[in-house]
């Protein structure tokens, strides 16, 4: 027997020893010139060297980059096996390459728009794009787990989205908490909603449960905009709250650039793990025929709870980090927009594919800032494409539906597994 | 009629009879007469959005989520012929065009949208809703596109409908009653044509047994595609009747939108006569409680808050509402 | 017969408004036998089905297992006890693969299903039996195609492969030959004479194939309008004329056809 048995060893880069490895070593440097020899002077130097403007801090970030990734591949040969890296890179190829490009980024736009990836001017608000699109991933990640790979409908996610950044919010201005332990709260606060949504409603027929979720979130709108609390929330107009320094987006932006992208890293490994899990197995099942998963011997209840409770838990992770990338909350966070938006971009890039709803983020946000002020002509309009980007979104949402049902990575993915079957993907 | 419908039917007027009494008791007489009227007025609103929403889910199986985008449309549509016709037309001639167009408009839209978008996701009912999303999405922004977020200026109906009466004590617009005319008009022709009409014999046929009516050679097709269409029709003349009052503006489904799945929950998600009795029932009910809201907390959040809790007790304990089948 | 049985319904019904699909059922399968239900159209077979594997709940009666009173159980709960069930139509899971239909089938009885974060790869002991079952019923070849993407035939084993790979103390299977075409239906006898020649489980079969159940059976109960109209040996229910006359037409051909080969 060769096939599965052979190659259950090849998660090795994602192994935890790997990963390890691979953090210890991007941090070395820091941590050699942060606190050793001459402590300040160097931080100084490697602070001015990342900020200054043109190539060099990039030229510097690309090979030192490499050069880190390429220890950890290779560091992950000895969990591995001989399989190991080799086998990994062909299944992570791609993701390895765009995570190197996305680690690389705020020097990469430092060049390009020549200048400082640390101080307001162009390079400085891309990031900014760029750190709006890791939160829209990380919430459409979070719904594709729910509804793409376990099946679950679901309207109303955007109250996950704004508990996490009223949460915050309001853990830090009116309870004087400090950040993590506010974050923390917020986290088992929708563990909490999540336990109660799928032990109240998920007894009931889909489309009902769907209805229950809009209604929920209609509620926590109609509540957080609500006069009656305005001395609590700010009403309609929202809030704004204080975060430290060292996560202020205002001054500190590539320090939040990378916070988020490592939360969207993470996401995507506890979502990647989970499904490859004996877990993970039982929702592709339940999503497929859960009648008979039931019949083979699954309480369904109990996954569709795991799915949801863990969607909710990251999509509640996205709306602290849009909390504090704001510094401040407003009733739109939770509104349809932001249940409406995960689903669009979850179904253009593909239901139940890892990197489509990551994609289908990159497109919403990334896209239309791109084409911000790219006018077409159709014959006698003239049309800017980045204000009628909500358009397209929609018309490329319904032929989704229609015409490419597996959304573009699941396209792609359906045609390169007809010519080469490669075993890990049909499970 | 069946023992449950005559449940839900006594149930509904103890109910009814429960609020009057209650608004007699804590309003002054001259007001209870208005809070009525306008309770009576919302619901017509609601019921206009809903009645589509009924039969096309009680039919198809389809929840329509765009159903209040063909409400907005309407209004647009309607808003559009008013102004395109030609100078010295008369007040009343240009308001009933308005209306007419903004049904045929509504209902030609809805076939369209059945038969290239709808038909062909059969086997994939999910997808279906999550279309309906996207639709409603699109013809947002393609609205925002040609007449920009603010929303357009009301036009002026004829001058008959544009005043204020007395009535039970209060003053109350002729707009209004007239609102609240149409939505009985339309409740009383729908229940007409479901009842009466050979289409309609059909419709409910398929409502209760789809399989059966197909294996009776019924072109179910067509029939999907006109009753999708009629739900369009009657939710656009919804929007032309009220957005001279409410004026148009292109988030005005999506508030109608949720009223009108809160209506069809609670009068039975198949049930026409459900939704319609339903609505009347949640149009008085916000009013009232709107009423007491405003007056003891000083927002109406009270009130649509518990409409929505009422509504989640409804579907987690009696899913199929007050008048629907127990099986869906 | 002294031994109690294994799986016994007393007086069991399922009734849908007026009618009754199954009316007061006193059924008695025995360890180790294959047992056939066999009867006309809406006999109430595959309701009879529903409810001992779970699916359904009996609006009278009692089933019991190894003497226990399981009447009611979730399908979930029965699965643990030993009892699965295959269905009569196709109830796959469309975008899995062979393999792990039957992989998945083992997991369920075992105690791994909360990991959430080890590759589910790694559990050895589901994916040898999973093979295994998908030997039994020569599958082996098309084990890492999707389930829609199987033809008919292929479909009939894997839903058998599935309950294999559950070993359960008692297989429910409803019409499993429902839809092979006449080249097919013998290998699939062959397996589930295989499987019931091992000794060690209680096969209950329901079929319209007569000639599978002439061939494969050591009991029959026949059904008629939701009740028993008879119980024994082939030999006796083809000889009983209740049954001949319940099976009026096309059928009472099979009979002596199928009699006729089982002699």
């Amino acid at each position: 027997m060769s096939g599965p048995m052979a190659d259950s060893r090849r998660r090795g880069l994602w192994s935890p020893g790997a990963l390890l490895a691979g953090l210890a070593l991007l941090a070395a440097p820091f941590l050699v010139a942060g606190f050793l020899g001459e402590g300040a002077t160097f931080r100084m130097a490697a602070a001015a060297m990342i900020c200054a403007e043109g190539y060099t801090p990039f030229v510097g970030a690309a090979l030192g980059t490499w050069l880190l990734l390429g220890m950890a591949v290779l560091g992950a040969r000895r969990v591995a096996g001989a399989n190991g890296p080799l086998t990994a890179l062909r299944n992570h190829g791609a993701r390895l390459w765009i995570l190197y490009l996305l680690l690389i980024t705020p020097f990469l736009l430092a060049w390009a728009t020549d200048s400082s990836a640390c101080i307001r001017g162009k390079a400085f608000f891309w990031q900014s794009v760029f750190i709006e699109t890791f939160i829209l991933a990380i919430l459409a990640a979070s719904y594709n787990l729910m509804f793409g790979f376990s099946g679950v409908l679901s309207f109303g996610h955007a109250a996950f989205f704004g508990l996490g950044a009223y949460g915050v919010g309001l853990l830090m201005k009116h309870a004087g908490m400090d950040l993590v332990p506010a974050m923390v709260i917020t986290i088992v606060a929708s563990a909490v909603l999540g336990l109660m949504v799928s032990g109240i409603a998920l007894r009931v027929h889909g489309l009902y449960f769907a209805i229950f979720t809009l209604a929920m979130a209609e509620i926590l709108h109609l509540l957080a905009a609500n006069r009656i609390f305005v001395d609590l929330t700010g009403a309609e107009d929202g809030f704004t709250f204080a975060v430290p320094d060292w996560i202020n987006a205002a001054s500190n932006r590539m320090t939040f650039y990378y916070l988020s992208l490592g939360l969207l890293i993470l996401t995507f490994a506890v979502i990647y793990r989970l499904i490859y899990s004996p877990s993970g197995r039982v929702l592709a099942a339940v999503r497929d025929n859960e009648q008979r998963a039931q019949m083979l011997g699954f309480n369904t209840f109990t996954y569709k709870t795991l799915a949801i409770v863990l969607a909710g838990a990251l999509g509640t992770m996205a709306g602290i980090l849009r909390g504090l990338l704001n510094k401040g909350a407003s009733p739109n966070v939770l509104g349809v927009g932001f249940t409406v938006d995960p689903l669009l971009m979850t179904i253009i890039g593909g239901t139940g594919t890892f990197d489509g709803p990551i994609v289908g983020a990159f497109l919403l946000r990334l896209a239309e800032q791109l084409l911000r002020d790219t006018v077409v002509s159709l014959g006698p309009w003239q049309v800017n494409i980045g204000e009628r980007w909500a358009l397209l979104l929609g018309v490329l949402f319904i032929a989704s539906v229609l015409i490419f049902p597996k959304g573009i990575i699941g396209s792609l993915r359906f045609r390169s597994k007809l010519s080469a079957s490669r075993e890990d993907e049909t499970m | 009629m069946l023992p449950r419908y005559r449940r839900s039917l006594l149930i509904s007027l103890a109910f009814l009879g429960g609020l009057a009494a209650l608004d007699l008791i804590l309003f002054p007489a001259g007001q209870v007469g208005v809070i009525l009227l306008s309770g009576l007025y919302q619901g017509m609103l609601f019921f206009l959005v809903a009645a589509g929403l009924s039969i096309v889910f009680g039919l198809l199986d389809v929840l329509n989520m765009a159903q209040g985008s063909f409400f907005m449309l309407g209004a647009y549509l309607g808003f559009a012929v008013y102004g395109a016709l030609p100078e010295g037309t008369p007040v009343t001639w240009r308001f009933l065009a308005a209306l007419v167009a903004a049904t045929v408009g509504g209902g030609l839209l809805g076939a369209l949208v059945e038969r290239s978008l709808i038909r062909p996701l059969y086997a994939r009912p999910i997808f279906q809703i999550v279309l309906t999303l996207g639709l409603a999405t699109v013809a947002n922004e393609i609205v925002r596109a040609i007449y920009g977020p603010a929303g357009l200026i009301p036009i002026t109906p004829p001058a008959a409908l544009d005043t204020t009466i007395s009535v039970l004590g209060g003053r109350f617009e002729t707009y209004r009653l007239f609102i609240i005319g149409m939505g009985a008009t339309l409740m009383a022709l729908t229940l007409l044509l479901l009842h009466r009409t050979r289409l309609g014999i059909i419709i409910r046929a398929g409502v209760e047994d789809r399989e059966m009516v197909e294996a009776l050679g019924v072109p179910i097709g067509r029939v999907f595609t006109l009753t999708f269409a009629l739900g369009c029709a009657i939710a656009a003349l919804g929007g032309i009747t009220a957005a001279p009052y409410i004026g148009a503006y292109p988030a005005m489904g999506d508030a109608f939108l949720l009223n009108a799945i809160i209506v069809v929950v609670l009068g039975g998600m198949s049930s026409f006569e459900g939704t319609a009795v339903a609505s009347i029932l949640v149009g008085l009910a916000r009013a009232s409680a709107e009423q007491v809201s405003l007056e003891y907390l000083g927002s109406p959040l009270l009130a649509t808050v518990s409409i929505l809790l009422i509504m989640i007790l409804v579907l987690l304990v009696r899913p199929s509402g007050l008048f629907g089948s127990e099986t869906s | 017969m002294n031994v109690a049985p294994l799986l016994a319904t007393r007086n069991l019904s399922r009734h849908f408004g007026g009618l009754r699909a199954v009316d007061g059922v006193d059924l008695h399968i025995h360890a180790g036998t294959l047992h056939a239900i066999i009867g006309p159209n809406g006999a109430g077979k595959t309701t009879l089905l529903n409810m001992l594997s779970g699916a359904l709940k009996p609006t009278g009666g009692r089933i019991l297992f190894q003497g226990q009173d399981i009447t009611g159980q979730p399908p979930h709960r029965i699965a643990h006890l030993g009892i699965s069930r295959s269905f009569q139509i196709t109830n796959l899971f469309p975008t899995l693969s062979v393999l792990e239909h039957a992989r998945l089938a083992a997991q369920a009885l075992g105690s791994d299903n909360l990991r959430l974060w080890r590759d589910f790869r790694k559990f050895d002991t589901y994916l040898k039996r999973a093979w295994e079952a998908l030997g039994h019923v020569g599958l082996e070849g098309q084990a890492h195609i999707p389930a829609s993407m199987l033809p008919h035939g292929d479909q009939r084993r894997l839903e058998l492969a599935t309950l294999l790979a559950q070993d359960p103390a008692v297989m429910l299977l409803d019409e499993p030959t429902a839809g092979l075409s006449a080249e097919q239906v013998p290998a699939f006898v062959d397996i589930i004479r295989a499987i019931a020649e091992e000794g060690d489980k209680t096969i209950v079969l329901v079929e319209h194939n007569m000639g599978v159940v002439m061939t494969l059976a050591q009991r029959i109960t026949v059904m008629h309008q939701g009740r028993i109209l008879a119980e024994g040996p082939p030999r006796e229910i083809a000889a009983n004329e209740a049954v001949q006359q319940a099976y009026l037409g096309q059928l009472y051909g099979d009979f002596a056809d199928a009699l006729g080969e089982a002699s």
